[in-house]
């Protein structure tokens, strides 16, 4: 368990909005997987182990959406200079990356940041492969079409 | 040689995520060599895709935290984290009882017992707070043992002790977390927090005493929790566990040895 913590952390964060939720997050997740061992039916126990994040993540999106907040700590996540040499680009893709819905979002980070196949992710959501690939690519579309939005920048001279 | 293959979406990912064999991927270039808007297309994807990595990869590191982490979680404790709320709330309830028993109770009532007395409170408060921040994995104490000396000074300084003395638990196998500052019956008092070799804690507070009696040695228990606490001039001390009786027992005696009289 001890082993997967540091990839864990690491999807924990893509998911989530800042440090905070995804510290919260693998808590969680930590919590779930100790607790809930004795379920674990064979098969690799890290597809499990992101699946119990996944579902707690996404569990707690949609308690969100019904009760929405709004996190104490949004203003200070939008700006994470350590993560790229540009601010300005990790600030630009955090802020793009938040406006995926969370089932697209946790497609895309399970194949392009943790490095699963289509069909480890197909079993891990227990989803069709089909599914896997339709959410990839509303997820890589609709980041770029985002990223390429926020690209246009106006400047305006005073009258 | 069969007709080419028509090229789907599902292959561009594929291209893109490096799922392909040698062959497919050759495929795909000469597919992409032909259609520039397709291969305009994929640069942007795997731009993308690259800079994801980029922002994450540094996120995937171990913390000092994660071997108490995993030590801890599925024990009860982690769980109250989720009871939060609900413990303070039932905090602030004590304050509030205690506070409007202060300021009513000598009015109201000429009987002044219907106040709990400060031996009923502490325990209580001691509780709590080991409910609060025990199952504090990032923020248990406001100053970590690192600042050993200074968290003495300055918890002593807010109890109006002269020489406070931070117990030393190393003996019974308890190492320092830290200290915080914490309300107990509504004044100043101290908290210190220690951790075993398993993440097991076990919280130690000091609080200020107006009834000025001294008690001997008392125990009490709820739920798994167990708390030694004794009186001593103008101070109260309290203990608290989810450990044995008889451990948390020897525990409480060494406190009481170190702490000055």
């Amino acid at each position: 368990m001890l082993a997967l913590l540091p990839a864990l952390r690491r999807y924990s964060r893509s998911l989530t909005r800042s440090d905070t939720e995804g510290e919260d997050l693998l808590q969680d997740c930590v919590e779930k997987v100790l607790v809930n061992g004795a379920q674990w039916r064979g098969g690799s126990f890290k597809s499990w182990t992101y699946r119990i994040m996944t579902n707690l993540h996404l569990n707690s999106r949609r308690a969100q959406r019904r009760h929405p907040t709004v996190p104490i700590e949004i203003a200070e996540t939008t700006a994470e200079p350590e993560m790229t040499a540009d601010p300005l680009e990790s600030r630009r893709l955090m802020a793009a990356l938040d406006t995926i819905a969370p089932e697209f979002r946790t497609v895309l980070m399970l194949i392009v940041v943790e490095g699963h196949s289509y069909q480890e992710v197909a079993e891990l959501l227990e989803i069709p492969l089909g599914t896997v690939m339709s959410r990839l690519s509303r997820a890589r579309n609709s980041l770029r079409e985002k990223l390429r939005q926020e690209n246009v920048i106006q400047l305006r001279r005073p009258r | 040689m069969s007709a080419p293959k028509p090229v789907t979406e599902a292959d561009l990912h594929a291209y893109i995520d490096g799922f392909l064999d040698t062959e497919e991927t050759l495929r795909i270039e000469q597919f992409l060599s032909e259609n520039p808007d397709f291969a305009a297309m994929l640069a942007d994807w795997q731009n993308d895709s690259a800079a994801l990595r980029a922002a994450f990869a540094d996120k995937a590191v171990s913390r000092p935290e994660d071997t108490s982490l995993v030590a801890r979680a599925g024990k009860p404790i982690p769980n109250n984290r989720r009871r939060l709320p609900a413990i303070a709330a039932s905090i602030l309830l004590t304050f509030a009882a205690g506070a409007l028993a202060g300021h009513f109770g000598p009015r109201l009532w000429t009987a002044p017992q219907i106040e709990l007395s400060y031996s009923e409170i502490l325990p209580q408060e001691s509780k709590n707070a080991f409910l609060v921040y025990a199952s504090e994995v990032r923020h248990p104490v406001e100053v970590f043992a690192a600042e050993e000396t200074h968290l003495a000074t300055w918890l002593g300084k807010r109890l109006a002790i002269d020489k406070l003395t931070v117990p030393d638990l190393k003996s019974l196998g308890f190492k320092l977390v830290g200290g915080r500052l914490l309300p107990v019956d509504g004044r100043a008092g101290a908290m210190f927090m220690y951790e075993d070799g398993t993440g097991q804690r076990i919280t130690v507070l000091v609080g200020r005493n107006a009834d000025n009696r001294n008690t001997s040695f008392r125990f009490a228990s709820a739920d798994k929790l167990e708390t030694f606490y004794w009186i001593d001039n103008d101070l109260g001390y309290a203990v608290t566990g989810e450990i044995s009786r008889d451990f948390l027992r020897r525990i409480a005696e060494e406190c009481y040895r170190q702490f000055p009289s």
